[in-house]
């Protein structure tokens, strides 16, 4: 009887100890503690200019404060290198980076070894990519210079023709454009002779669909300051590009949050480097013209209030 | 749910009854100490959210009275640089010779951080001067604009806009910055004719920024700041809200008069303080999440269950080490108890404990006591009977003895052996009187040989001396006292048993002598004996009694009187052999006179 007694007073007390040191170990165990922790995200973007990204870092600093991460922002020494993007990726994985945020300048990353999230477009490689859906923008925007219909040659520009989201959007413009029996052609500034100008100032060339913002914002400038007829259809929502729009120098240009799209990004990575679950993330655009840059909306995401 | 309970109950109450008294102190203990804890602990949290909150709510206010100061003062500047454009420019001005911008110029430098662009419009909207830009867009349409609007349409007032693009001016960097319109009604003056006009005072966004950023609430609280409709001028994560990553309840927040209210937002509870600010009609909304809610809710709730936990675990230690002192005491004085029903004699009774426990204890060992003595004067006044019963038996002289012995005394005098009949009557009375011996059971041992002396006397004359008889005893056993009539039943037992197969050669005889601390009585016989373990069954208390010839009870009644009286160390011991003859060894304490007198007086009720 005795012993029964001290077995449940012993096997109480036992309980009653443990449940303490739980309660106090808890917020010290590993996967409990990686929350606070914070983690080092590295991004790495496909140009040697981080200017058209101004919108997306604004958010990205903004998911990095909130979620307790360092951020440390990378360009290449030449657009679009993705070997030298490549061995960025290795070398800041090597470095300590918890997880990496890629604008992807060629088709295929390397497994870096810790997680990745990409921006524009998708890779195998990655844990997750926030871009809107590739496909639907290119045929969103080839509608939109068939809205105009064009009389002539459409132009199909993109500076980065190994990027998957220009490639997947080049496709699928081309793709609604031959259905609509418009005469296309794929071209490459950087390869072609006489590069974008001789392009752009091609008299058979009534459009051109521009897939991503380097290309956009090289055409716009070359046809204000040529005053080309020639009519754009680019991508992108910086200062620049809407200064375009709102001068009709840019027929129409396909717009997202960059804001969004860069916290998104950064957030997903945190999440990733910290075990949790992340899932791609699709962004939602619009095609704007001109006209509908004040609409109070669009103001909202064209012009990111620097907060 | 009531059968579950009366379930409940009655489980309990089976489980009380098989409970230890130091499981249902320490147990009932722990819950009402860990009971009171949580409910003072719940009290405590109660007491404290509610301090929490309203220190909170104090803050929120203070702050947001802080803001709308900061604002104010802000707002008010905006609005003296409009008064200094309007009074001090516009009103001092003649269109037709003179200009607007050098002094729309010098009042925006002296403001270029928090200004945008200063402009004056004339009644059908075209510029009439501007600074820093002065070159209205193509497609510029300043008269369709609500800050025209609402100057033209409330001319007494200010009116500030809600955030919005700058989209009048060329820039040629592109800039797009975000401002808060302060518009006018104005009168222009051109050849001493004044007309209609608006003046324009973009405020940078920035500015208003810079007064409600950094503001930091408790409990992770924010604020931010909302125009009379509910459009958000500041947010903190205004841009998060613009891309739909965020939301923010501030259409509600617009609807709410000046105060503190709770809301639930995006699953939260929240204390909503909402300022308005004096001209504008915006609201400073401060939103604090309730006590408890924040990020540190969970570490917080971690911390006080651990304290609980630690609380409980101290207190159930010491509630089972406390139950125990209390119920040790108790629980040996159970064990005790039960060692006592199962017939333990030597058992121990502690007292100790707390007063109630020693008084219970005391009683107990004080009953056993009692008991214990009552036992014993029982059995020592049935030993006493029984041994004075014995002795009645033994002092009962055998009837045939005496009438054999009369007879032989009669059939002498008729023979004229007056001698041996004198002889025979004298030992006769003399064995009598040391019978009687005025009721004592204890008699000098000299007394006790005398009576033997005297029997074997009788005997010797009634069998023609067909036996002689040696009675002798040492010196020093002389001054000694002996239980009475014991010699006599053995000096029987040898005449009829012993002597039953002798002629004249019998021989009997009687020693006394000191062995050790011990008196020894040896009756001898050298008669026909018997085999060992025969003698050795003569003394068996589980053998049947059988009346012999003898003249009194017989051998084992006086082992049973001298074991009775003296213990078990003493009485008879019989030694024979067949053929040898026959020692029955009477073993006795060393009584003295003093001895004696002291068991007669005990003896005596």
């Amino acid at each position: 009887m005795k012993h029964t007694r001290n077995a449940v007073q012993l096997l109480v007390l036992f309980a009653l100890g443990a449940a303490v040191v739980l309660s106090v170990v808890l917020p010290q165990l590993p996967f409990v503690a990686r929350e606070s922790e914070p983690v080092e995200i590295t991004v790495i973007l496909r140009q040697s200019n981080s200017s058209a990204w101004s919108n997306a870092r604004l958010g990205m600093e903004q998911a990095a404060g909130s979620l307790r991460a360092e951020l440390r922002l990378l360009t290449l020494t030449a657009d679009n290198d993705a070997d030298e993007q490549a061995q960025l990726m290795l070398y800041e994985a090597g470095r300590g980076a918890d997880a990496l945020v890629v604008v992807p300048a060629g088709c295929r990353l390397p497994d870096a070894g810790v997680p990745l999230v990409t921006l524009e477009s998708v890779d195998p490689a990655a844990r997750a990519a926030v871009c809107p859906d590739n496909e639907a923008l290119g045929r969103a925007l080839a509608a939109a210079a068939l809205a105009d219909d064009p009389a002539g040659e459409v132009l199909l520009v993109t500076c980065c023709p190994d990027s998957d989201g220009a490639a997947r959007r080049l496709a699928a413009a081309r793709d609604a454009l031959e259905a609509a029996g418009v005469p296309v052609r794929q071209v490459d500034p950087g390869r072609d002779a006489g590069g974008l100008e001789a392009l752009l100032s091609d008299a058979d060339a009534a459009a051109a669909l521009l897939l991503e913002p380097q290309a956009t914002e090289a055409a716009a400038e070359l046809k204000e300051r040529l005053a080309l007829p020639i009519a754009l259809y680019g991508v992108g929502s910086t200062g620049r590009i809407a200064a375009w729009l709102e001068k009709e120098v840019l027929n129409a240009s396909a717009v997202w949050s960059d804001f969004a799209a860069g916290y998104l990004a950064v957030e997903r990575a945190v999440n990733a480097a910290r075990g949790q679950a992340c899932a791609d993330e699709l962004l939602e655009f619009v095609i704007l013209r001109g006209e509908d840059i004040y609409a109070p909306d669009n103001q909202k995401l064209l012009f990111p209030v620097a907060s | 749910m009531k059968k579950l309970f009366a379930r409940a109950a009655a489980r309990l109450a089976r489980r009380y009854r098989t409970m230890s008294i130091q499981m249902v102190i320490s147990l009932s203990f722990t819950a009402v100490a860990v009971t009171g804890m949580a409910l003072m602990g719940l009290s405590l949290v109660w007491r404290f959210s509610a301090g929490a909150e309203e220190l909170a709510n104090e803050n929120t206010r203070r702050v947001l009275s802080q803001v709308n100061m900061n604002l104010d003062s802000y707002l008010r500047r905006m609005m003296r640089v409009s008064d200094a454009m309007y009074y001090q420019v516009i009103k001092n001005t003649d269109l037709e010779s003179e200009r607007l911008e050098p002094g729309m110029e010098l009042l925006y430098e002296e403001n270029r951080d928090e200004l945008v662009s200063i402009a004056v419009f004339d009644g059908q909207g075209a510029l009439v001067a501007g600074t820093p830009l002065n070159a209205l867009k193509a497609g510029a349409d300043p008269a369709s604009s609500d800050w025209y609007q609402a100057a033209l349409d409330r001319m007494e007032n200010l009116h500030f806009s809600a955030p919005h693009i700058q989209n009048l001016f060329e820039d040629p960097d592109y800039g797009y910055r975000w401002v808060v319109s302060l518009s006018r009604y104005v009168q222009l003056t051109r050849a001493g004719i004044t007309y209609s006009g608006v003046l324009l005072v973009d405020m940078s966004f920035s500015g208003i920024e810079q007064v409600c950023r950094d503001v930091e609430l408790t409990n992770g609280g924010y604020l931010y700041l909302t125009d009379a409709a509910g459009e958000l001028i500041y947010h903190p994560r205004q841009q998060l809200i613009y891309a739909g990553l965020a939301a923010e309840n501030n259409l509600a927040a617009a609807a709410l008069a000046d105060g503190t209210h709770q809301e639930t937002f995006g699953g939260e509870e929240r204390l909503v303080t909402v300022k308005t600010v004096g001209y504008t009609g915006w609201k400073l909304v401060g939103v604090v999440p309730r006590a408890g809610a924040g990020d540190d809710g969970g570490y917080t709730f971690l911390f006080g269950l651990s304290m609980l936990l630690f609380s409980a675990f101290l207190l159930a230690f010491l509630n089972f080490r406390i139950s125990a002192r209390i119920s040790d005491p108790i629980r040996r004085l159970e064990q005790s108890v039960k060692e006592l029903e199962a017939g333990a004699e030597q058992v121990v009774i502690r007292e100790d404990g707390c007063y109630e426990v020693r008084r219970l204890a005391h009683s107990i060992a004080s009953m056993v006591s009692t008991m214990r003595h009552l036992m014993d004067d029982i059995i020592r006044q049935e030993q006493q009977k029984r041994r004075s019963e014995l002795e009645v038996l033994q002092s009962q002289i055998n009837p045939h003895f005496l009438y054999n012995t009369l007879d032989s005394v009669i059939w002498m005098t008729e023979a004229g052996r007056y001698e041996e009949a004198i002889q025979m009557v004298t030992s006769l009375a003399r064995l009598f009187r040391i019978s009687l011996s005025r009721g004592d059971s204890l008699i000098p041992l000299t007394e006790e040989l005398e009576h033997a002396r005297h029997y074997m006397t009788i005997q010797q004359i009634r069998y023609r001396d067909k036996f002689s008889t040696r009675i002798s005893a040492q010196p020093d056993t002389r001054q000694l006292y002996t239980l009475k009539l014991i010699v006599q039943p053995l000096l029987e037992n040898a005449i009829y048993h012993g002597m039953a197969g002798c002629e004249e050669d019998g021989r009997i005889t009687v020693t006394a002598k000191r062995e050790g601390d011990d008196l020894v009585i040896d009756v001898s016989d050298n008669g026909t004996g018997m085999p060992p373990e025969v003698a050795k069954g003569l003394l068996d208390e589980n053998r049947p009694q059988t009346r012999t010839s003898g003249s009194g009870i017989g051998v084992r009644n006086v082992h049973r009187r001298i074991r009775l009286t003296f213990g078990e160390r003493y009485g008879l011991e019989v030694f024979s052999e067949p053929d040898e003859g026959t020692t029955v060894r009477i073993r006795l304490p060393l009584i003295t006179a003093e001895d004696a007198a002291r068991l007669q007086r005990e003896d005596k009720p």
